[in-house]
Protein backbone atom coordinates (compact mmCIF):
# COMPACT_ATOMS: atom_id res chain seq x y z
CA UNK A 1 0.00 0.00 0.00
CA UNK A 2 1.52 3.24 -0.86
CA UNK A 3 1.92 6.68 1.30
CA UNK A 4 -0.45 8.53 -0.35
CA UNK A 5 -3.24 5.84 0.32
CA UNK A 6 -1.57 5.72 3.83
CA UNK A 7 -1.87 9.44 4.28
CA UNK A 8 -5.57 10.02 3.35
CA UNK A 9 -6.90 6.96 5.56
CA UNK A 10 -4.86 8.66 8.32
CA UNK A 11 -6.78 12.20 7.22
CA UNK A 12 -9.94 10.35 7.45
CA UNK A 13 -8.88 8.65 11.04
CA UNK A 14 -8.00 12.00 12.22
CA UNK A 15 -11.53 13.84 11.00
CA UNK A 16 -13.71 11.02 12.28
CA UNK A 17 -11.88 11.14 15.72
CA UNK A 18 -12.63 14.29 16.26
CA UNK A 19 -16.05 14.09 15.35
CA UNK A 20 -16.44 11.28 17.57
CA UNK A 21 -18.12 9.33 14.80
CA UNK A 22 -14.91 7.57 14.17
CA UNK A 23 -17.26 3.72 14.05
CA UNK A 24 -20.00 5.55 12.21
CA UNK A 25 -17.76 7.26 9.48
CA UNK A 26 -15.89 3.95 8.86
CA UNK A 27 -19.08 1.79 8.62
CA UNK A 28 -20.29 4.46 5.90
CA UNK A 29 -16.74 4.79 4.22
CA UNK A 30 -16.65 1.08 4.11
CA UNK A 31 -20.06 0.59 2.15
CA UNK A 32 -19.75 3.55 -0.26
CA UNK A 33 -16.66 1.94 -0.88
CA UNK A 34 -17.83 -1.37 -1.76
CA UNK A 35 -20.90 0.35 -3.66
CA UNK A 36 -17.70 1.96 -5.57
CA UNK A 37 -16.14 -0.86 -6.30
CA UNK A 38 -19.14 -3.20 -7.26
CA UNK A 39 -20.42 0.06 -9.78
CA UNK A 40 -18.63 0.62 -12.62
CA UNK A 41 -20.40 3.82 -13.88
CA UNK A 42 -20.44 5.38 -10.53
CA UNK A 43 -16.86 4.92 -10.24
CA UNK A 44 -16.44 6.22 -13.52
CA UNK A 45 -18.00 8.90 -13.40
CA UNK A 46 -16.83 10.17 -10.25
CA UNK A 47 -13.29 9.50 -11.70
CA UNK A 48 -14.09 11.74 -14.68
CA UNK A 49 -11.68 14.35 -14.89
CA UNK A 50 -13.23 15.66 -17.37
CA UNK A 51 -16.20 16.78 -15.79
CA UNK A 52 -16.12 19.80 -13.78
CA UNK A 53 -15.00 19.08 -9.83
CA UNK A 54 -17.83 20.76 -8.78
CA UNK A 55 -19.91 18.14 -10.82
CA UNK A 56 -18.81 15.48 -9.54
CA UNK A 57 -19.13 16.88 -5.92
CA UNK A 58 -22.92 17.29 -6.89
CA UNK A 59 -23.12 13.79 -7.47
CA UNK A 60 -21.97 12.68 -4.05
CA UNK A 61 -24.48 14.89 -2.26
CA UNK A 62 -27.60 14.26 -4.32
CA UNK A 63 -26.41 10.43 -3.59
CA UNK A 64 -25.38 10.78 0.03
CA UNK A 65 -27.38 14.04 1.55
CA UNK A 66 -28.90 12.66 4.69
CA UNK A 67 -27.63 9.34 4.41
CA UNK A 68 -24.20 9.58 5.89
CA UNK A 69 -22.71 12.21 8.53
CA UNK A 70 -21.43 15.26 7.61
CA UNK A 71 -17.82 13.67 8.50
CA UNK A 72 -18.59 11.31 5.67
CA UNK A 73 -19.63 12.96 3.10
CA UNK A 74 -16.80 15.57 3.80
CA UNK A 75 -13.54 12.79 3.21
CA UNK A 76 -15.84 11.53 0.28
CA UNK A 77 -15.90 15.22 -1.40
CA UNK A 78 -11.87 15.57 -0.47
CA UNK A 79 -10.91 12.63 -2.15
CA UNK A 80 -13.56 13.56 -5.44
CA UNK A 81 -12.21 16.69 -5.42
CA UNK A 82 -8.51 15.68 -5.25
CA UNK A 83 -8.76 12.97 -7.90
CA UNK A 84 -8.23 9.61 -5.52
CA UNK A 85 -11.99 8.13 -6.19
CA UNK A 86 -10.07 4.93 -7.65
CA UNK A 87 -8.36 4.80 -4.26
CA UNK A 88 -11.36 5.21 -1.89
CA UNK A 89 -11.53 1.60 -1.58
CA UNK A 90 -8.00 1.13 -0.46
CA UNK A 91 -8.12 4.18 1.65
CA UNK A 92 -11.30 2.68 3.61
CA UNK A 93 -9.81 -0.79 3.76
CA UNK A 94 -7.02 1.50 5.54
CA UNK A 95 -8.82 3.11 7.51
CA UNK A 96 -10.62 0.14 8.91
CA UNK A 97 -7.74 -1.79 9.42
CA UNK A 98 -5.89 0.99 11.31
CA UNK A 99 -9.03 1.59 13.72
CA UNK A 100 -9.04 -2.27 14.35
CA UNK A 101 -5.40 -2.35 15.21
CA UNK A 102 -5.62 1.07 17.68
CA UNK A 103 -9.07 -0.68 18.91
CA UNK A 104 -8.22 -3.94 19.42
CA UNK A 105 -10.62 -5.13 17.07
CA UNK A 106 -11.16 -7.62 14.01
CA UNK A 107 -13.29 -6.33 11.09
CA UNK A 108 -15.75 -9.04 10.08
CA UNK A 109 -16.69 -8.37 5.75
CA UNK A 110 -20.31 -9.76 5.98
CA UNK A 111 -21.92 -10.31 2.71
CA UNK A 112 -25.55 -11.56 2.30
CA UNK A 113 -28.30 -11.04 -0.33
CA UNK A 114 -30.17 -8.61 2.32
CA UNK A 115 -29.37 -6.53 4.49
CA UNK A 116 -28.73 -8.10 8.05
CA UNK A 117 -31.23 -6.21 10.73
CA UNK A 118 -29.42 -4.92 13.79
CA UNK A 119 -30.41 -7.65 15.73
CA UNK A 120 -29.34 -9.83 13.62
CA UNK A 121 -25.49 -8.07 13.35
CA UNK A 122 -25.13 -8.20 17.28
CA UNK A 123 -26.38 -11.53 17.13
CA UNK A 124 -23.34 -12.36 14.76
CA UNK A 125 -20.74 -9.67 16.29
CA UNK A 126 -21.29 -11.99 19.48
CA UNK A 127 -20.74 -15.25 17.29
CA UNK A 128 -17.77 -14.40 16.10
CA UNK A 129 -16.70 -12.67 18.88
CA UNK A 130 -16.49 -15.63 21.24
CA UNK A 131 -15.20 -17.52 17.79
CA UNK A 132 -12.10 -15.38 17.64
CA UNK A 133 -11.73 -14.79 21.06
CA UNK A 134 -11.58 -10.56 20.50
CA UNK A 135 -13.67 -7.28 19.65
CA UNK A 136 -15.13 -7.88 16.09
CA UNK A 137 -17.06 -5.11 14.38
CA UNK A 138 -19.20 -6.51 11.44
CA UNK A 139 -19.30 -4.36 8.17
CA UNK A 140 -22.65 -5.30 6.08
CA UNK A 141 -22.37 -5.63 2.68
CA UNK A 142 -25.60 -6.35 0.31
CA UNK A 143 -24.25 -8.72 -2.50
CA UNK A 144 -26.86 -10.18 -4.55
CA UNK A 145 -24.55 -12.68 -5.67
CA UNK A 146 -24.80 -14.40 -2.38
CA UNK A 147 -27.97 -15.51 -3.11
CA UNK A 148 -28.80 -16.43 0.18
CA UNK A 149 -27.53 -16.86 3.74
CA UNK A 150 -23.97 -15.01 4.49
CA UNK A 151 -20.10 -15.06 3.67
CA UNK A 152 -18.40 -13.91 6.33
CA UNK A 153 -14.75 -12.88 5.91
CA UNK A 154 -12.62 -12.17 9.00
CA UNK A 155 -8.55 -11.61 8.42
CA UNK A 156 -8.02 -14.91 6.30
CA UNK A 157 -10.84 -16.58 7.62
CA UNK A 158 -13.68 -17.18 5.56
CA UNK A 159 -16.96 -18.85 6.58
CA UNK A 160 -19.20 -19.44 4.14
CA UNK A 161 -23.04 -20.36 4.54
CA UNK A 162 -24.20 -18.88 0.79
CA UNK A 163 -26.54 -20.35 -1.12
CA UNK A 164 -24.20 -19.70 -4.20
CA UNK A 165 -21.74 -21.62 -2.55
CA UNK A 166 -23.77 -24.62 -2.09
CA UNK A 167 -24.82 -24.58 -5.17
CA UNK A 168 -21.41 -24.38 -6.85
CA UNK A 169 -20.30 -27.07 -4.68
CA UNK A 170 -23.21 -29.21 -5.87
CA UNK A 171 -22.65 -28.57 -9.41
CA UNK A 172 -18.68 -29.66 -8.88
CA UNK A 173 -19.99 -32.89 -7.40
CA UNK A 174 -21.37 -34.12 -10.64
CA UNK B 1 58.39 -63.26 -141.50
CA UNK B 2 55.35 -61.11 -142.82
CA UNK B 3 57.82 -59.67 -145.17
CA UNK B 4 57.60 -63.48 -146.86
CA UNK B 5 54.12 -63.52 -146.15
CA UNK B 6 53.56 -60.72 -148.38
CA UNK B 7 56.30 -61.97 -150.88
CA UNK B 8 53.97 -64.97 -151.09
CA UNK B 9 50.90 -63.35 -151.19
CA UNK B 10 52.40 -60.97 -153.91
CA UNK B 11 53.15 -63.93 -156.25
CA UNK B 12 50.29 -64.88 -158.82
CA UNK B 13 48.26 -67.72 -157.37
CA UNK B 14 47.98 -71.43 -158.88
CA UNK B 15 44.34 -71.70 -157.59
CA UNK B 16 44.86 -73.53 -154.71
CA UNK B 17 45.22 -72.41 -151.52
CA UNK B 18 48.80 -74.41 -151.41
CA UNK B 19 51.43 -72.99 -153.27
CA UNK B 20 52.53 -75.43 -156.14
CA UNK B 21 56.07 -75.43 -155.04
CA UNK B 22 56.73 -77.85 -152.57
CA UNK B 23 59.65 -76.42 -151.75
CA UNK B 24 58.15 -73.54 -150.84
CA UNK B 25 55.96 -75.51 -148.51
CA UNK B 26 58.66 -76.99 -146.86
CA UNK B 27 60.48 -73.66 -146.42
CA UNK B 28 57.21 -72.32 -145.50
CA UNK B 29 56.52 -74.52 -142.88
CA UNK B 30 60.23 -74.94 -141.51
CA UNK B 31 60.05 -70.94 -141.29
CA UNK B 32 56.46 -71.15 -139.40
CA UNK B 33 58.27 -73.38 -137.02
CA UNK B 34 61.13 -72.25 -136.14
CA UNK B 35 58.99 -68.82 -135.51
CA UNK B 36 56.81 -70.83 -133.93
CA UNK B 37 59.53 -72.00 -131.62
CA UNK B 38 61.41 -68.93 -130.89
CA UNK B 39 58.03 -67.64 -129.98
CA UNK B 40 57.39 -70.83 -127.86
CA UNK B 41 61.67 -70.25 -126.57
CA UNK B 42 60.83 -66.53 -125.87
CA UNK B 43 57.45 -66.21 -124.43
CA UNK B 44 57.01 -69.45 -122.20
CA UNK B 45 58.77 -68.04 -119.15
CA UNK B 46 57.27 -64.63 -119.25
CA UNK B 47 54.13 -66.40 -119.86
CA UNK B 48 54.68 -69.05 -117.24
CA UNK B 49 55.82 -66.32 -115.05
CA UNK B 50 52.94 -64.47 -115.44
CA UNK B 51 50.43 -67.32 -114.86
CA UNK B 52 52.25 -68.23 -112.01
CA UNK B 53 52.10 -64.80 -110.58
CA UNK B 54 48.46 -64.35 -111.55
CA UNK B 55 47.94 -68.11 -109.80
CA UNK B 56 50.05 -66.76 -106.86
CA UNK B 57 47.72 -63.69 -106.81
CA UNK B 58 44.51 -65.21 -106.86
CA UNK B 59 45.61 -67.63 -104.59
CA UNK B 60 46.14 -65.33 -102.08
CA UNK B 61 43.16 -63.69 -102.54
CA UNK B 62 41.46 -66.71 -102.25
CA UNK B 63 43.39 -67.51 -99.28
CA UNK B 64 42.21 -63.75 -98.38
CA UNK B 65 38.87 -64.13 -99.18
CA UNK B 66 38.91 -67.91 -97.08
CA UNK B 67 40.61 -65.97 -94.22
CA UNK B 68 38.04 -62.99 -94.29
CA UNK B 69 35.41 -65.97 -94.36
CA UNK B 70 36.43 -67.46 -91.34
CA UNK B 71 36.68 -64.08 -89.78
CA UNK B 72 33.39 -63.71 -90.77
CA UNK B 73 32.13 -66.56 -89.64
CA UNK B 74 33.85 -65.84 -86.57
CA UNK B 75 32.52 -62.62 -86.07
CA UNK B 76 29.34 -64.48 -87.02
CA UNK B 77 29.34 -66.66 -84.59
CA UNK B 78 30.93 -63.88 -81.67
CA UNK B 79 28.07 -61.73 -82.42
CA UNK B 80 25.27 -64.63 -82.46
CA UNK B 81 27.02 -65.73 -79.02
CA UNK B 82 26.63 -62.01 -77.96
CA UNK B 83 23.00 -62.20 -79.21
CA UNK B 84 22.73 -65.48 -77.37
CA UNK B 85 24.08 -63.67 -74.43
CA UNK B 86 21.58 -60.82 -74.80
CA UNK B 87 18.82 -62.74 -74.53
CA UNK B 88 20.04 -64.27 -71.90
CA UNK B 89 20.90 -61.13 -69.76
CA UNK B 90 17.40 -59.62 -70.99
CA UNK B 91 15.76 -62.65 -69.81
CA UNK B 92 17.77 -62.62 -66.40
CA UNK B 93 17.02 -59.00 -65.94
CA UNK B 94 13.03 -59.33 -67.04
CA UNK B 95 12.90 -61.86 -64.44
CA UNK B 96 15.01 -60.00 -61.34
CA UNK B 97 12.77 -56.90 -62.46
CA UNK B 98 10.02 -59.47 -62.02
CA UNK B 99 11.07 -60.41 -58.73
CA UNK B 100 11.69 -57.45 -58.08
CA UNK B 101 8.21 -56.18 -59.07
CA UNK B 102 6.59 -59.14 -56.73
CA UNK B 103 8.67 -58.17 -53.64
CA UNK B 104 7.56 -54.71 -53.74
CA UNK B 105 4.10 -55.34 -54.79
CA UNK B 106 3.75 -57.57 -51.33
CA UNK B 107 5.79 -54.89 -49.51
CA UNK B 108 2.93 -52.42 -50.93
CA UNK B 109 0.10 -54.48 -50.35
CA UNK B 110 1.14 -55.31 -46.51
CA UNK B 111 2.26 -51.67 -45.82
CA UNK B 112 -1.10 -50.63 -47.54
CA UNK B 113 -2.84 -52.90 -45.24
CA UNK B 114 -1.17 -52.07 -42.56
CA UNK B 115 -1.53 -48.43 -43.05
CA UNK B 116 -5.06 -49.36 -43.64
CA UNK B 117 -5.25 -51.06 -40.43
CA UNK B 118 -3.51 -47.92 -38.69
CA UNK B 119 -5.85 -45.66 -40.19
CA UNK B 120 -8.96 -47.52 -39.06
CA UNK B 121 -7.61 -48.04 -35.47
CA UNK B 122 -7.36 -44.24 -35.07
CA UNK B 123 -10.87 -43.52 -37.26
CA UNK B 124 -12.15 -45.94 -34.28
CA UNK B 125 -9.95 -44.35 -31.28
CA UNK B 126 -10.97 -40.80 -32.67
CA UNK B 127 -14.82 -42.24 -33.09
CA UNK B 128 -14.41 -42.97 -29.34
CA UNK B 129 -13.07 -40.01 -28.46
CA UNK B 130 -15.64 -38.15 -30.25
CA UNK B 131 -18.38 -40.23 -28.58
CA UNK B 132 -16.93 -39.86 -24.88
CA UNK B 133 -16.47 -35.96 -26.19
CA UNK B 134 -19.78 -35.64 -27.35
CA UNK B 135 -21.14 -37.49 -23.96
CA UNK B 136 -19.28 -35.77 -21.51
CA UNK B 137 -20.43 -32.02 -23.01
CA UNK B 138 -24.21 -33.25 -23.21
CA UNK B 139 -23.85 -34.13 -19.68
CA UNK B 140 -22.02 -31.10 -18.72
CA UNK B 141 -24.48 -28.90 -21.05
CA UNK B 142 -27.53 -31.38 -18.94
CA UNK B 143 -25.68 -30.68 -16.00
CA UNK B 144 -25.15 -26.71 -17.01
CA UNK B 145 -29.28 -26.57 -17.67
CA UNK B 146 -30.05 -28.53 -14.70
CA UNK B 147 -28.43 -26.46 -12.45
CA UNK B 148 -29.30 -23.38 -14.46
CA UNK B 149 -32.78 -24.04 -13.68
CA UNK B 150 -32.48 -25.18 -10.12
CA UNK B 151 -30.84 -21.85 -9.08
CA UNK B 152 -33.49 -20.02 -10.75
CA UNK B 153 -35.98 -22.16 -8.63
CA UNK B 154 -34.08 -21.57 -6.01
CA UNK B 155 -33.53 -17.91 -6.38
CA UNK B 156 -37.64 -17.60 -7.03
CA UNK B 157 -37.88 -19.79 -3.48
CA UNK B 158 -35.93 -17.30 -1.23
CA UNK B 159 -38.28 -14.97 -0.35
CA UNK B 160 -37.80 -12.54 2.45
CA UNK B 161 -38.74 -15.03 4.73
CA UNK B 162 -36.33 -17.53 3.84
CA UNK B 163 -33.56 -15.21 3.87
CA UNK B 164 -34.22 -14.58 6.86
CA UNK B 165 -34.26 -18.05 8.11
CA UNK B 166 -31.05 -18.73 6.37
CA UNK B 167 -29.04 -15.68 8.05
CA UNK B 168 -30.79 -16.85 11.52
CA UNK B 169 -29.27 -20.64 10.64
CA UNK B 170 -25.98 -19.46 9.68
CA UNK B 171 -25.90 -17.19 13.02
CA UNK B 172 -26.74 -19.78 15.03
CA UNK B 173 -24.49 -22.13 13.17
CA UNK B 174 -21.78 -19.53 13.66
CA UNK B 175 -22.60 -19.71 17.41
CA UNK B 176 -22.90 -22.99 17.82
CA UNK B 177 -19.34 -24.25 16.89
CA UNK B 178 -17.73 -21.67 19.00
Amino acid sequence: MNNTVKAYAEAAFAIASAEGNLSEVEDELFRFGRILQSNDELRETLGNQRLPVERRQQIVEDLLDGKTTRSTMAIISLLVNVGRVADIPKIVDELVGRSARITGTQVAEVRSAVALSDDQIAKLTEALKARTNSDVTVRNIVDPKVMGGIVTQIGDSVLDGSVRTRLNQLRDAF
Amino acid sequence: MFTYLTILASEEGNGFWIPADIKEVIWGTLAFLIVVGLMVKLTKAPIAKYYNGRIETITEKLNEAEQARVEAESERDRVKAALADSETEKARIISEAESAAQVILAETESRAAADAEAVKQRAQADLVAARNQAQSDLSGELTRLSFGAAERVVEASLDDAAQQRLIDSYISQVGSQN
